[in-house]
C-alpha cells in the first residue's frame, strides 16, 4: 500500500492500538479517526450487551453526516479479509468485536448509487429476519437496485450490481465497562463523493459545514425504526 | 412472494424480444450503408470550438442513460481519455418514471432537475450542446450544426424512434398528425408534457393505451402507464375506462402483477384486450383499427413500434437486415462491424436486452470498459448487463411490482442468448416496491449527473 497517498481524513495516525497485536497487519488501512464513545439516545452508555439482534442501529461516524449501522451477528463471528472498495482501494475489514466477537459496524451508505437511511426513510437496511429480496436472512438489502451485502463477510456483496462491499467503521471493545467506541473507517474517497452528491440536503438537514464535522466525543445509537420514520421491507 | 423466472416465462419472452431485437443480425452486412464510411453529410471543414484533444478523443453521441454513463465510466476507466459529449438537447428530463408524473406522484422537477453542464464538470468531460448531422469514417469526423469533431473513438447513442408503418400509418402526413396529437411517450421529455396535460384534463370516455410488438423500450412502461391513468380516473371519480390494445398474445413482462392490478385495483376501469395490433389510425375521426375490430376513442397515447433511432440509419450505422433497423454492431464488442473505431450503445443496440434504463446504465459501465480497453489495444470479457425495474401498478397508495434480469450469451458466446437462471420477477405489488421505486431513479440520475 502505498502510505504517501494515504492522506488522513480525520486526525491522528493509523489505527493500530485498538486493535490486538495480531491483527495489526491486516488493519493497518483502516484510517484512525478521532475515537468516539457509542452512546443511547438519552446520552447514557451502551452497553454491547444489550444491542439485540433485531436490527442495526445507527450511529454517525466520523462526521455528523455519515450514518453508520451497527449490527449485533449473533452467532455468526466476522472475520477480517481482503476486500476492493471503488474509491478508496483495498484494505481488510476488521473482525468482529464484543465478547463474541460478533458486533460489527460499516458505514450505511449503498456503494452503488449512495442510497442511505434519512429520519425520513432508509432504502438501505439490515433484515435480521430475512426478506422477500435477499431470500435469508442476517442480509444488508438496498431496496433501490437489489444490492444484498452480508455483514458477517465484510459485507461483502453477495448479489446484485453493487461494485463494492459497504465500508468498514472500527469498532473497539472495553470489556471492563461492556462499551464500544468507533476508531475508524476505510472511505475518505467515498464520503468525499458522498457529500459532493447530497451537499444540498445534508447542510439542510445538519446545517451548513455541520453535516462535515466530526462527531464528537460520543455518539448517539439509535435502533433503524427510531432513526427513519420509513423503513421500506423490500 | 418471489417467482423464480420459469423456463416458460423465459421462452416466451426471450423468443419475442429475439425474433424482434435480432433479426439478420447473424448475418454479415452485405450492400448497406455501411458499405462506404461516408453518410449523407459530409464534413463542412468548420471546426467545433472546442479545445484540442489532449489525448485518445472519445466523443459520445447522446445525453441519455447509456451516453452520460459511458463518458462518465470511460474517463475513469481511461482517465487519458479526451472525452465530447455531444447532445442536441440543452435541458434533460428522462423518460424513465414519467409515468409517475401522470398520477401526481413525482413533479417534473424530479425527471428534469438534472444539469448536463454539472455532469461534465464534475466527471472531467466536455458537454458539447449539437446535433449531429453526419459523419465521415473514413476521415473519423462527426460532422454537427456546431462544426466538425475529429475522434479516435465514437460512441453512439441515440435511443429509439417510433415505427409507424408497423402499425399502418404509412402516410407521412397521418404519421406526423399522430406523432403531435397522439404520442407514444416513449422518447422526448415534450411527449410527456402532452400526455401529463391529457390525462388531467380527461372527463370522461375512452383513453386508448397502445402495446406493439417487438423489442419496445420499457416493456412494462404502457401498463404500468394504463394503471397510473386508471388511478387518477379513480380518485377524481372519472367516468371513463383505459383500453389497453396490446399487440401480444399476453403481458410481455410482470405479467401476474399486471394482471392482478387490472382484476383487484381497476376493474371496469382498465379493460386489456391481448391480441390486438394497431393496423391503422384515423386521427380525425378518432378511430384506432386492429385486424379485426375498430375503436373509437376520447384520447389516446399510441405507442407505435419502436426502431433503432433513425440517426444510426443517417449515419449509415443500421444493419439493413435487422428487424427493428437497429446497429451493425457486434453484440459482444459494440463496435461496428468493420470499424473498430464506431461504436453503438443503448437502446439502438441489436441485443435483446430489456430497454430499460438500468440496462443502459449497467451495459454503459461495461462499454467504458471496452473503450478503455481497446484504446490500450487489449480486449475484455463479456459481462451482463441487468435490468432492475420497477413497475408502479397502484398510485394511492404507491405500490410496485419489480423485475431482477440478468442475461446470457448463446452457445457460441457471440450474441446474446436469452435471460440468466437467477432472473427473479417480483410480482406482488406492495409500498416498499413502490417507494423503492423512487429512490431506483434517484440513484440512477445520481449516478449520471454527479461524481
Amino acid at each position: 500500500m502505498d502510505r504517501r497517498g494515504f492522506v488522513k481524513l480525520c486526525t491522528g495516525t493509523v489505527l493500530t492500538a485498538a486493535l490486538s497485536q495480531s491483527l495489526r497487519a491486516q488493519a493497518e488501512q483502516i484510517e484512525a479517526c478521532p475515537s468516539a464513545k457509542l452512546v443511547k439516545a438519552d446520552g447514557s452508555p451502551l452497553k454491547a450487551s444489550e444491542i439485540g439482534l433485531g436490527e442495526a442501529l445507527v450511529f454517525a461516524y466520523p462526521f455528523n453526516g455519515v450514518p453508520c449501522y451497527l449490527i449485533n451477528l449473533g452467532n455468526h463471528t466476522a472475520h477480517s479479509q481482503a476486500m476492493d472498495s471503488t474509491d478508496d482501494g483495498v484494505y481488510s475489514n476488521p473482525p468482529g468485536v464484543g465478547k463474541n466477537n460478533n458486533l460489527v459496524a460499516f458505514i450505511a451508505i449503498c456503494t452503488h448509487q449512495l442510497s442511505y437511511p434519512t429520519p425520513e426513510i432508509a432504502y438501505l437496511r439490515y433484515a435480521h429476519e430475512g426478506s422477500e429480496l435477499a431470500g435469508k436472512p442476517d442480509r444488508i438489502i438496498c431496496c433501490a437496485h437489489g444490492s444484498i451485502f452480508d455483514p458477517a463477510e465484510g459485507a461483502r456483496v453477495e448479489s446484485g450490481v453493487a461494485p463494492a462491499p459497504l465500508l468498514p467503521v472500527a469498532l473497539a471493545y472495553d470489556a471492563a465497562t461492556d462499551s464500544l467506541s468507533a476508531t475508524g473507517i476505510v472511505g475518505k474517497a467515498f464520503i468525499k463523493r458522498f457529500f459532493k452528491n447530497f451537499k444540498g440536503e445534508l447542510m439542510e438537514r445538519f446545517g451548513p459545514g455541520v453535516y462535515r464535522q466530526n462527531v464528537g466525543e460520543t455518539t448517539k445509537a439509535i435502533p433503524l425504526s427510531q432513526y427513519s420514520k420509513d423503513v421500506p421491507a423490500c | 412472494m418471489t417467482d423464480n423466472f420459469n423456463r416458460r416465462n423465459f421462452l416466451k419472452l426471450s423468443g419475442a424480444m429475439l425474433a424482434a431485437g435480432t433479426a439478420g443480425c447473424a448475418a454479415g452486412v452485405t450492400g448497406s450503408a455501411l458499405a462506404g464510411s461516408q453518410s449523407a453529410a459530409v464534413a463542412t471543414g468548420l471546426k467545433a470550438a472546442l479545445p484540442k484533444a489532449k489525448g485518445p478523443r472519445l466523443v459520445v453521441v447522446g445525453g441519455g442513460t447509456s451516453g452520460l454513463t459511458i463518458a462518465k465510466y470511460a474517463k475513469k476507466e481511461y482517465p487519458k481519455f479526451d472525452v465530447v459529449l455531444v447532445e442536441k438537447r440543452d435541458m434533460y428530463a428522462s423518460c424513465f418514471n414519467s409515468n409517475m408524473w401522470y398520477a401526481g406522484l413525482i413533479d417534473l422537477e424530479f425527471l428534469a432537475n438534472h444539469s448536463f453542464m454539472d455532469a461534465a464538470v464534475e466527471n472531467g468531460y466536455i458537454y458539447f450542446n449539437a446535433t449531429v448531422i453526419g459523419l465521415d469514417r473514413a476521415s473519423r469526423t462527426l460532422v454537427t450544426n456546431e462544426g466538425d469533431i475529429g475522434y479516435d473513438f465514437l460512441v453512439v447513442a441515440p435511443g429509439i424512434s417510433y415505427d409507424y408503418d408497423k402499425i399502418g400509418v404509412s402516410d407521412v402526413g397521418a404519421q406526423v398528425a399522430l406523432r403531435q396529437k397522439y404520442p407514444g411517450g416513449f422518447t422526448s421529455p415534450t411527449e410527456h408534457v402532452t400526455l401529463n396535460r391529457k390525462i388531467r384534463e380527461f372527463e370522461g370516455g375512452t383513453f386508448v393505451q397502445t402495446v406493439p410488438n417487438g423489442n419496445y423500450r420499457c416493456l412494462p412502461g404502457p401498463y404500468e402507464r394504463a394503471c397510473m391513468i386508471a388511478s387518477v380516473f379513480k380518485k377524481n371519480k372519472i367516468k371513463g375506462k383505459v383500453l389497453v390494445l396490446d399487440a401480444n398474445p399476453e403481458i410481455t413482462i410482470k405479467a401476474k402483477g399486471f394482471h392482478a392490478a387490472f382484476d383487484e385495483l381497476f376493474k371496469g376501469i382498465v379493460e386489456w384486450k391481448p391480441n390486438s395490433a394497431v393496423t391503422g389510425v384515423d386521427v380525425d375521426k378518432r378511430v384506432i383499427k386492429t385486424e379485426f375490430d375498430s375503436y373509437s376513442f376520447d384520447d389516446a397515447a399510441i405507442y407505435a413500434n419502436v426502431r433503432g433511432s433513425t440517426l444510426i440509419e443517417h449515419l449509415g450505422l443500421m444493419d439493413p437486415a435487422s428487424g427493428q433497423k437497429e446497429a451493425a454492431i457486434d453484440q459482444i464488442r459494440y463496435s461496428l462491424k468493420g470499424d473498430d473505431h464506431v461504436f453503438v450503445s443503448g437502446d439502438s443496440r441489436p441485443h435483446p436486452y430489456s430497454k430499460s434504463a438500468n440496462t443502459s446504465n449497467t451495459e454503459g459501465k461495461y462499454v467504458a470498459k471496452v473503450l478503455a480497453a481497446r484504446a490500450q489495444g487489449k480486449e475484455i470479457a463479456w459481462t451482463s448487463p441487468r435490468t432492475v425495474c420497477y413497475s408502479m401498478v397502484n398510485a394511492d397508495p404507491m405500490e410496485a411490482i419489480s423485475v431482477d434480469a440478468g442475461y446470457v450469451l448463446n452457445k457460441e458466446g457471440t450474441a446474446v442468448g436469452g435471460f440468466s437462471p437467477d432472473t427473479k420477477m417480483f410480482d406482488n405489488r406492495d409500498g416498499a416496491k413502490g417507494k423503492a421505486a423512487l429512490e431506483w431513479a434517484r440513484g440512477i440520475y445520481r449516478d449520471l449527473f454527479a461524481a
